[in-house]
Formats: C-alpha cells, structure tokens, sequence
C-alpha cells in the first residue's frame, strides 16, 4: 500500500515537473506538424518529456484549458476562428513560437497579397459573399513572438535542437530567455556538404542572404535556394541583387521572393538601408 | 434531434460535422469546414509553370508527392515534354512511397485507436509497442524512398518537369532495397494484427472510380474506369465530373454527370482491380475472405493495408530494375517551351487527383484547376454517413459521436487538400 502510495506521488511529482506544451493549427497544410511526426520514435520520446496539452493530430481528448509553458504555432490565421485560436494561445502560455515559414513570413499563402486585390479569389469562388479572404499576415502581427522555426517546412534537427533549449529557458527568472539561431547563410552548410555552387554554375541562387540552418537541404538537390528561412539579420540584399543581375531579370528576382513571403522582407530591408 | 461534432480531431485540417435527424429519419448530414482559404489556383494564374509543382505541392504536408507528380505530369502534356523509361520509374517509386507512409499513418496512428477504445496516440504506442513499432519501420521505408529520391520527405525537391535535377546514385538505389526487403516482414506482419481488427459491419451500394491501365495496378498512370462501367480518358474528367460551388461554402463537392456521389481511394482501387495486386498483397487478400464488390467504407482501412503490402513489394522490384539502369537518362534534357493545355490524374493515397493547366507562349499560366480526393468523396461520404446514423441512434450521446468520429476518419479525409 505504501509503495502504491510512493509511486503514484512520484508520477504525480513528474508530471507537475513536465513542461506543459500544445502544437496549434491555423490554416497550412500541416507539412510542419508532419516534418516532426516523420521523426518517429525520436518525436514520441521528445513527447514524453513533456505534458502534451493538445495536438489535435493525435489524439481526441478535449483540451482542459490550462496554461502553457510553450504554444507551437503553425500556419496563417485566415479566418475569425484562426485568429481567436491565435490570440488564445498567445493568452494561455509563456512562450509562443511559429512553426514554420506560414506563421513567421507568411508563407504560399501571402502571394495573393502581391496579385491584384479580389481577382485572386474570383478565379475560385463563384459567390465570394461570407468568405474570410484577409490579407495574409505574419503572426507577429497579431501577438507577441518569442522565437521562430523558420523554413518551408521547418527543419526537425533543429526543432529537436532547440525545444529543450526554450523549455529549459522557462526556468529562468524572468522566464522571457530564449535562444538564439546563428547569423550564417545557407553556403556555410552547402560548403561543408561539397556541394557544386550553383552560383558559379551561373544559376539562381538565393543562399548568401538567407538564414542557414537547413543543412543546405535544397542546393544539395540542385534546386535553387528561394528563401523560405527568410532574411539574415546581416544578409546583404544589394550585393544579392548586383550577384544574380547577370542570370535573373528583376521580374524573375520580385516573383521568386513572393513564394516565401520573401519580398515585403526585402523591401523593409532595402528601404532602411 | 442534433447530431453535432465541433471539431474531428486526428484527421488532415480542420473541419467539424453536423446532422439533423427528425423522428428517426436523417434530413440533413453535412461537413462544416473550418479551413481557411488559401486560393491554391488563384495565386498560380500569372506565375511561370517551373513555380507550380513548388506552390501545389504545398497544399499538403501529408501527400506533397502526388501533388508534386500530377502538376509536372499536367505541365508536361500541356507542353509536349517526353521523358525517359528512367524517369517514369523513379516517379512510380515515389508515389509507392507516399502510399506506403501515407497509409501507415492512417491506419495505425489516425485510426487504429478508433476501433481500440483509446482517445489518445501516446497511449496507443504504449499499449501497443511492437505494432507500433512496426508501423514506424514501414513508414520510415516510405519515407527513405521519399528522402533519396525525391531530396527530401516534406515537399520533394528533385522532380521537375522533363525529369529530375538529381538522381540516386547506384549505392542508395541499393541500400533502399536492402531496406525494403528487411520492411516486408513488418509490413506482413502489422497486416496480420490488422485482420484481428474488429471493424463494424456497414454497407451501401455506391460507385467506385479510379484509373486502371494494362499491366499494372494503376497509381501513377491510367484512363478513369469505374464498377459501373465508366471509362473515359482522364482528359475527359470535366465533362464527368463536376465540382460544385455553392454559396458560403468554401469546399467544392464533386458530383457525377448523373448527379451522384461516388467513392475513390484504397477501397475504390481494390473493388476495381485487385487482380493488378502484387503477390503478397492478392494473397492477404484473398485470406481476409472478403466477397467483392464490397460495400463497407470501413474496410476503406484494410484496403490501405493491402495497398501497403503492394507498394512495399513492387517498390523493391522496381528498384531493382533500377539498378541495372544507367539513372542519368532521367536528369532533365533541354526541351522547348510552348503555349498549350492539358489534364493530368496520378492515384493519391486518398483517390484520383486531378489537375488541369493552361499555359502561354511564353510558360505563364493562364489557368489551372485542381480536384482532390477529398474533394470528391466529401459528398459520397455524407450520403454514407445518412445511412449509417438510423443504426446507431439508440446508443448513447457519447457512443453515437464515437462511432460517427471513427466513421469519418475510416475514409482518411484530408481537408487541407479538399479546400486548397
């Protein structure tokens, strides 16, 4: 009986010491939520350590409401719904983080921001009355953000990286630390890798200016780096610019940046320059 | 009465349900779906065709494969562009790996605990180890063939139209099939465990479609066929099919010329051509003893099973004809671009994904339609779901949502793709 007793306060004991975390869901299509379910076992134990609130991808409990030690936030809030879900999240929990390039830069979604006002929708919709068609926006519009995964989706090694970091910065006293990614271009990792530079083949290529951290995922298949891990604090888009100028006319340059929510980016830089 | 479910957790995106039922009679059965709109189409009309295949994709993070494959097929015949033997071949791997991770998913972690009594994964995997196990193994195999092929499991790289930027070297090619050999022991067993499953008893005559071509279980090619005697060229899919698009709804559902709803995924491939199946796959077929045509959408998770089993075993025979091929004939060749329009269909793991593509002289797009799985059986599905309330009414609030939960995700919905 006593055993009984010590073990069930122990488990008690670990679940209070567990980090309480949720993964949240506005409009994408969940390639992030899926980059770390397609971590397998290596997901599950992470998942283990802490107390999963609510990942709706999993299970069908309802969620209880507590707060958060940590909220995941993936997608765009395009509807009323996504943006009440939003600041929910942000109301409940310490530390919210976006999930990937749609929660931090917009992501496909934010093209129709750059085509010409309700076309875009008219393409699709016969009757547009009563649809939510918002400009899309980052999420840091709507509420604070803490840190960013970047990437399109985001890169799980780092996630695996960086969690126990950002739980671990909880602790904390004024429990507002986070870490912080590294100021590389995607080269450092295509160099190691001994990959050709797509550059110097005089192809396209958006490397020296974006943020690293993706093991170079997309030189390494010959397939140009279009920017979806966004701007590097000290990325230097003039010299970008004058770099691709010989194999790329600026329409091709403004349209490649728009797929990753890129160019309104670029534009803040280049204006502040 | 009101039959009501806010949101069905465990299925791709978001949406809830709602019936009305008067003096036991269902009068109304529909999906509400909570997707936001991205306008998929719409932000593709003006971009160049070489954009597509990065921005479709991107409709879904479960199955960016079959996106990524039906936009390059559809680019490809709009402009003429014919590829090498090798390439198709690469191709037909990736979408038997997108099936192979796509269904293990489904099967174990989105359905399984349905049919377990258990609302929670975590508690699954504990209860279940060894199955769960296995069905992480089967899906890392799918995923590896994914990765090395494709450069990347989460919206693929390599593929693109008139070939690939980058090819397997022949070591990889290799050690894929030592994996795929060593996964066909789980694979066979977890399909063990799943014929212990006790799944409930339903059925409803309904018409199945799919593609079906000579030689082969049709995935990655075909004409539209279907058990009601449907045959047509995939270009004809429009004049068939009809999407419609009525007022406040942001998803379009799919109608026959006839009016009717109609079904396509796993259950629908098997009901039209099992006698295509692998070896392994028609024997564990043929020992479920199951009298076909059948009509029961929950074995929709069975047929997923036997689509595994194929894919698992005619992935490695694939491969190893690969092998023995010189995989530089499929790195894209010089071809020209002209102005042009042309379907395309590839099986996805959920049914027939249609894509239509229109482009100008100069490889601009002037339009471009997209039809999903989803899409298609959401109408077929409600019309199943009608049928299926009266049985359980008398079973208490929380049994009969329960029951109408596992139904829906029996079909293995995906309404990021459905609304697009």
């Amino acid at each position: 009986m006593r055993n009984k007793k010590n073990k069930m306060s122990e488990e008690i004991k670990t679940s209070i010491k567990k980090p309480k975390v949720a993964i949240v869901s506005l409009t994408s299509c969940e390639g992030c939520q899926f980059a770390l379910l397609d971590l397998g076992e290596r997901f599950l134990d992470l998942m283990n350590k802490v107390e999963l609130i609510d990942f709706r991808l999993l299970e069908d409990e309802e969620d209880s409401g507590v707060d958060l030690d940590l909220v995941l936030v993936e997608g765009n809030p395009v509807t009323k719904e996504n943006e009440k879900t939003l600041l929910a999240a942000r109301k409940r929990s310490k530390l919210l983080v976006a999930l990937g390039n749609c929660a931090a830069m917009g992501g496909i979604p934010e093209i129709k921001n750059y085509q010409q006002g309700a076309s875009t929708i008219k393409h699709i919709y016969k009757y547009i009355q009563g649809i939510d068609n918002p400009e899309i926006k980052e999420i840091d519009n709507f509420v604070k953000v803490d840190f960013v995964f970047p990437g399109c989706p985001i890169t799980a090694e780092e996630f695996l990286q960086y969690i126990p970091l950002l739980l671990a910065g909880i602790e904390l006293p004024d429990g507002r630390q986070v870490p912080k990614i590294p100021d590389q271009p995607v080269c450092v990792e295509c160099k190691k890798k001994g990959n050709r530079c797509l550059l110097l083949d005089k192809k396209p290529c958006f490397g020296p200016m974006i943020q690293g951290g993706c093991d170079a995922v997309c030189p390494s298949s010959r397939m140009m780096c279009q920017g979806c891990r966004g701007l590097r604090p000290t990325g230097n888009v003039k010299a970008m610019r004058a770099a691709l100028k010989n194999f790329m006319t600026d329409e091709e340059f403004e349209n490649t940046t728009e797929i990753y929510g890129l160019r309104d980016d670029i534009e803040e830089r280049e204006k502040n320059l | 009465m009101l039959l009501k479910i806010n949101h069905i957790a465990k299925i791709e995106g978001h949406t809830g349900f709602m019936a009305s039922v008067l003096k036991g009679e269902v009068k109304d059965a529909r999906f509400e779906v909570q997707e936001g709109i991205r306008l998929i189409e719409g932000i593709l009309i003006g971009r160049h065709y070489k954009d597509m295949p990065v921005v479709a994709q991107r409709i879904c993070g479960i199955c960016p494969v079959v996106h990524n494959l039906t936009s390059i097929k559809a680019i490809e015949n709009a402009l003429d562009v014919k590829v090498s033997h090798e390439t198709v071949l690469l191709r037909k791997v990736l979408g038997h790996a997108q099936f192979i991770h796509s269904h293990a998913l489904h099967l174990f972690f989105l359905s399984l605990a349905d049919f377990l009594d258990i609302e929670n994964d975590l508690k699954l995997v504990e209860q279940y180890p060894q199955e769960a196990k296995m069905a992480l193994r089967i899906r890392d195999y799918g995923m590896a063939l994914v990765k090395i092929i494709g450069g990347r499991v989460v919206h693929p790289l390599t593929n693109e139209v008139g070939g690939f930027k980058k090819v397997p070297t022949l070591l990889e090619i290799q050690e894929l099939i030592k994996q795929g050999e060593k996964v066909m022991e789980d694979v066979l067993n977890l399909a063990e465990f799943f014929r212990g499953i006790k799944l409930p008893d339903f059925k409803r005559k309904t018409e199945y479609v799919c593609l079906k071509t000579k030689g082969e279980y049709a995935i990655y090619e075909g004409d539209l066929v279907s058990n009601k005697g449907l045959h047509i060229q995939v270009s004809k899919f429009e004049e068939n099919f009809h999407e419609l698009n009525r007022p406040r709804e942001i998803i379009k559902r799919v109608e026959t010329d006839g009016k009717t709803s109609y079904m396509v995924g796993a259950i629908a491939r098997v009901n039209n051509q099992s006698e295509k199946l692998s070896h392994k796959a028609e024997g564990y077929l043929k020992g479920l003893g199951i009298k076909f045509p059948d009509f029961n959408p929950f074995h929709n998770i069975l047929y997923q099973m036997v689509e595994v089993i194929h894919c698992a075993e005619d992935s490695v025979k694939i491969l190893r004809n690969l092998a023995h091929m010189n995989l530089q004939n499929a790195i894209t060749k010089p071809y020209e671009i002209k102005e042009g329009s042309a379907a395309a269909a590839v099986e996805a793991p959920r049914g027939t994904l249609y894509y239509f593509v229109d482009i100008d002289t100069k490889g601009y797009i002037k339009n471009v339609n997209i039809i999903t799985p989803t899409a298609q059986f959401l109408a077929h599905l409600e019309d199943d779901i009608k049928a299926f309330i009266p049985g359980i009414l008398d079973n208490s609030e929380k049994d009969r949502e329960k029951k109408m939960r596992a139904f829906i995700r029996a079909y293995d919905p995906c309404i990021s793709c459905a609304v697009h």
